[in-house]
């Protein structure tokens, strides 16, 4: 009996000792900060699993930026960054978005693919701890619509200019009956929307026969299309994003789809899409982009794609040039506010204008939302390459695509 | 292995466990608020452990899918703080109860089967809840969730949501110690040891199996509740299955017959992602390598061993267990 | 919404064949689990892996050899050995050591297993989409009722029953097949007459990864081939093996067509909630049935 207890006690305190290790272990991985310190951006993105390839591409691109922008500085200061991976989930991206304000005390983050975790990370960081926030690729519209804030802002495309592309495009061509299918998550859904209502906004006698709504990364989509031959509608609406892309792409293509009935995809028109299905990819789908290494065929663009391409050895996706755009939105934001100070930085950033590859772009005051072009294109094989492109490409310009500000501000004072 | 829980709190070594409470208490004050935080997230996920483990360890039960709880307590409690203008307080409150009146549902048809049927069966009953959470964008807010939810700051400052987690944390497990040692708890360790032989001399094997369920899946309840004080958000991914699986390895991990090894196996499994993470994206890997280690060298879980070690008869911890 | 189409009798038989299609591929992949589960009573969870492994092998072997026809033929034949190669290192070195543990240290042990390849994948083959072409042969449709029907998705539904017939041989006339089934219903048994059982576990454990490989292989010309793959097949393996009944390799193929089928009928009638169907069907069988639809071979 006696000896039990002696046990209890020691383990007891072998707990205790355990805490202190571990305590003593986090002080020593303090990092040691003080100094004088260069221009800290923290990247939170998924560098695991499906949406990885989006993640790694806007990497690239925002470190190409930065060691251009790194060879005159910024302030006298260098723009260093630090990245998380936070595998798409929501949760590690909070401790790791946390991690970067509290131990690393970085002055802006930037990411992530997942809308999910930037929608957490732009309410429990950006807007509690008061850091800016700029989004890159997550698509979602409410990131900058409806929820968003002084210190959240978006340098990529989202949902609501992605639809209203495709709802606009549309209009335009003499199609009544529609099927909408898709992933069945926020992305698909709100493409979905937004196209269907500025569809019907503009050619009230279009009617939408049925919709089916897969699960994201559903292997098999077969069983979809044929349902959707069955029904025959005039034009399908497929809502799909990332990996999906690929799945559908190759069901489209192995059922005969595209040569029967009319097919609108946002990011169809996609390299990462096209890529790998090489020859094997479906001509004539409809398909809009807000960016392409080969389009739009300006000096700046090519300049771009040339100096991508000798550093990474690959043509850049868009992911790439969201990330290119984001660095010298920060870089231009600092020397614009004159020093290392979030609420300077903010304010510089509101209505600040860069030039970019695709032509000078606006950081609009009203959203925080990048304004862009969109093009629209239809899938065809490159003349003399193994793949196929966008081409007969339309440019819709970024008023033609973006929500207005009266519309936002209606949306957020809901 | 009841031997090895038997002394938790006994007087003898309720002044360590006094002293390691004064030291979490002046803690925060001492050092950096990341860390604060961290340890916040791991007496959340500790309690969840713990409350896992009530199934799992002392009741013998394939509990695969105890994350759709603790999603559900975290949705309840975090769509009456958004969607109604009742007090906070009742929230909190419903958050449990509402993961407790869900286990019970899900118990009724797990219980009628055994061990991996029983866990296959609430797999897919919890990933139906899961796709609700996930679906249903007009209320729960489909896959992004639901965000910046509003707390007092009094409990979602960092240094409010590690008192408010510590004080949970010290409420619950005492509870859980209360149950452990009752005559129930002792019936449910010899379910899981002999359910057979329990059949036989008279006890409803199948009701008291759901009374744990119940219970379990209230703490789960509990642990969302603290989650959501915690991180102010709600997502459809604390209702994956993935999830899941992993707090399951916690308990593995830290030591599944022991009452105390939950929670080191959430220490463990929280701090290597956060700290490896850090400085590589290949955490994973490491982590798969470290839990392969641990696999060899310490098959009584972390927890385990260290009891081992510090001279605890070895009461045949790891007997085989019957077959499933 | 508004919705204005009659579901025809060809659409019916077109849907049927489709899902039949499916349900091969997850026949294959889920025998694969339930002889693991019903010989070394571990779910393993590794499966969903080894699986994305054949994609990604498959693609290496094809564009080694251009890409064409005889490159997918060499990967169907050649991706699965790799992975069952890995399987086999895999269960040499480290699984056979755990077989007299606590059967939850195997089911940790897989998981560990399953957080390794997955980052080896990524190390490996990097987080680019891959993507092959089906052979010349089996490229394009074939109107069958009425509607196209993609003839590789014909080809599927010859290699399945194939698959099928050679396991149940294999099982049925070998020896070391007979012993393994033995080895399922009473270990001890089987011990007991002098076999060495942990090679009977190691055989069934590669068979097992190697039909995960296959089942891998033979799905990457519908699919991009991407990391995460193992995520979307391994949940709906061990429900399939759930519903089946544990260990038995007709199960496997019973719950693979009720999956396959109810997901495309599902999506014929009722598309908004097709997510859902999966789940909702082992929610039904196993309340009718608790042990699933055919004997478990526990």
């Amino acid at each position: 009996m006696i000896k039990r207890e002696k046990m209890t006690r020691k383990f007891s305190i072998l707990g205790l000792v355990l805490l202190g290790c571990l305590l003593t272990v986090s002080l020593i991985l303090l990092p040691g900060s003080a100094q004088a310190r260069n221009i800290k951006v923290g990247v939170i993105d998924c560098y695991s699993g499906p949406a990885a390839v989006y993640g790694i591409d806007a990497l690239n691109g925002f470190k190409l930026a930065l060691s251009e922008i790194n060879k005159k500085g910024v302030l006298g200061k260098k723009i260093e960054w630090t990245k998380r991976d936070t595998k798409f989930k929501v949760d590690l991206a909070l401790n790791m978005a946390k991690e970067l304000v509290m131990r690393e005390d970085v002055d802006v983050i930037v990411g992530t693919i997942n809308s999910g975790a930037a929608m957490a990370v732009s309410e429990a960081i950006a807007k509690k701890e008061k850091v800016p926030f700029i989004t890159w690729i997550s698509k979602s519209e409410r990131i900058t619509g409806e929820k968003g804030h002084r210190y959240v802002f978006s340098a990529g495309e989202n949902t609501a200019m992605a639809g209203k592309a495709g709802g606009v495009a549309l209009s335009k061509k003499p199609y009544v009956k529609y099927w909408i299918a898709g992933d069945d998550y926020e992305y698909g859904h709100a493409i979905a929307n937004a196209a269907w209502r500025n569809l019907k906004a503009k050619k009230p006698d279009v009617k939408l026969i049925g919709e089916s709504w897969w699960k994201p990364g559903e292997p098999d989509l077969t069983p979809y299309i044929t349902a959707i031959l069955a029904a025959k509608p005039d034009a399908v609406i497929f809502c799909t994003g990332g990996r999906s892309m690929t799945n559908i792409m190759k069901a489209v293509k192995a059922t005969g789809m595209a040569k029967k009935i009319p097919i609108w995809i946002h990011t169809a028109t996609d390299h990462a899409v096209l890529k790998p299905l090489g020859a094997g990819a479906p001509e004539g789908v409809m398909g809009t982009m807000d960016y392409h290494f080969y389009y739009p065929d300006i000096k700046a663009n090519r300049d771009f794609v040339k100096k991508f391409r000798a550093a990474y050895g690959q043509a850049p996706g868009f992911p790439a040039f969201h990330g290119y755009i984001t660095a010298y939105f920060i870089a231009e934001a600092y020397k614009k506010a004159g020093s290392v100070d979030k609420e300077k930085f903010v304010d510089a950033l509101e209505g600040m204008k860069i030039a970019s590859p695709v032509g000078e772009i606006e950081m609009r005051v009203c959203d925080h939302q990048v304004v862009l072009p969109m093009y629209l294109g239809v899938t065809k094989k490159a003349v003399g390459k193994n793949f196929v492109m966008s081409t007969d490409i339309v440019t819709l310009t970024g008023d033609q695509v973006m929500p207005t500000c009266d519309e936002i501000k209606k949306a957020r004072g809901k | 292995m009841r031997v090895l829980s038997k002394d938790f709190f006994n007087l003898r070594s309720l002044g360590p466990i006094i002293a390691l409470l004064v030291v979490l208490v002046i803690l925060p004050s001492i050092i950096p608020r990341f860390y604060i935080y961290i340890l916040a997230v791991i007496f959340m996920t500790a309690l969840l452990a713990m409350s896992l483990n009530m199934v799992v360890g002392h009741g013998g039960l394939f509990q695969f899918h105890h994350g759709a709880f603790y999603g559900v307590g975290a949705y309840t409690a975090a769509l009456m703080l958004t969607k109604t203008s009742l007090p906070m307080w009742l929230g909190f409150v419903a958050g449990p109860f509402m993961a407790a009146f869900v286990g019970l549902l899900i118990g009724m048809f797990c219980v009628r089967l055994t061990k991996l049927y029983f866990g296959m069966l609430q797999i897919s009953l919890g990933s139906l809840v899961w796709a609700i959470a996930f679906r249903w964008y007009s209320f729960t807010g489909g896959d992004d969730g639901i965000h910046g939810i509003p707390l007092p700051s009094l409990i979602s400052s960092t240094k409010g949501a590690y008192y408010f987690g510590l004080i949970l944390l010290i409420l619950c497990v005492t509870v859980i110690y209360l149950i452990f040692k009752s005559p129930f708890g002792a019936t449910l360790q010899a379910i899981r040891d002999n359910p057979e032989r329990c059949e036989a001399i008279g006890i409803n094997v199948r009701r008291h199996q759901l009374i744990a369920i119940v219970i379990a899946t209230f703490f789960a309840g509990v642990a969302g509740v603290l989650f959501v004080v915690v991180e102010g958000s709600v997502f459809p991914d604390l209702l994956f299955w993935v999830f899941s699986l992993e707090l399951f390895i916690m308990c593995l991990l830290g030591g599944w017959f022991t009452f105390a090894g939950p929670i080191l196996g959430a220490a463990i499994m929280i701090s290597l992602r956060t700290f490896v993470g850090i400085y590589t994206e290949y955490w994973t890997l490491i982590l798969g390598i470290i839990l392969i280690l641990l696999i060899f060298f310490l098959p009584e879980g972390v927890w385990g061993y260290l009891l081992e070690k510090f001279g605890f008869q070895r009461k045949k911890l790891l007997e085989k267990e019957p077959d499933p | 919404m508004e919705s204005g189409y009659t579901i025809t009798f060809a659409a019916l038989g077109s849907q049927f064949l489709v899902g039949l299609s499916r349900a091969m591929i997850l026949f294959i992949v889920s025998s694969g689990m339930s002889l693991v589960l019903g010989v070394l009573r571990v779910p393993n969870v590794a499966h969903g892996s080894l699986y994305m492994i054949g994609a990604f092998a498959a693609f290496s072997i094809s564009s080694l050899f251009g890409g064409g026809s005889t490159g997918f033929w060499l990967a169907l034949v050649f991706a699965p050995l790799v992975v069952a190669l890995i399987s086999f290192v895999a269960e040499r070195s480290l699984f056979r050591h755990l077989y007299e543990r606590e059967h939850l240290m195997l089911l940790l042990f897989t998981f560990a297993l399953m957080l390794i390849l997955g980052d080896l994948v990524k190390m490996f083959w990097g987080a680019d989409y891959r993507s092959i072409m089906a052979p010349e042969m089996f490229q394009g449709a074939v109107p069958i009722f009425g509607s196209p029907f993609p003839k590789y998705n014909l080809f599927l539904l010859g290699v399945g029953p194939l698959v099928a017939v050679l396991l149940w041989l294999f099982i049925t006339k070998t020896k070391i097949g007979k012993i393994s089934r033995a080895a399922a219903v009473d270990m001890e048994m089987v011990g007991a007459i002098g076999i060495n059982v942990s090679w009977v576990f190691a055989f069934a454990f590669v068979l097992g990864c190697l039909l995960a490989g296959l089942g891998g292989a033979l799905v990457s010309p519908t699919v991009s081939i991407t990391l995460g793959m193992d995520h979307d097949i391994i949940m709906e393996a061990f429900l399939i093996v759930a519903i089946g009944g544990l260990g038995n390799m007709w199960g496997a193929l019973v719950g693979s067509l009720i999956f396959g089928l109810t997901q495309s009928f599902g999506v014929l009638f009722w598309p908004q909630f097709a997510i859902v169907f999966p789940y909702a069907a082992v929610v039904i069988v196993l309340t009718w049935r608790p042990k699933g639809i055919l004997k478990s071979v526990w």
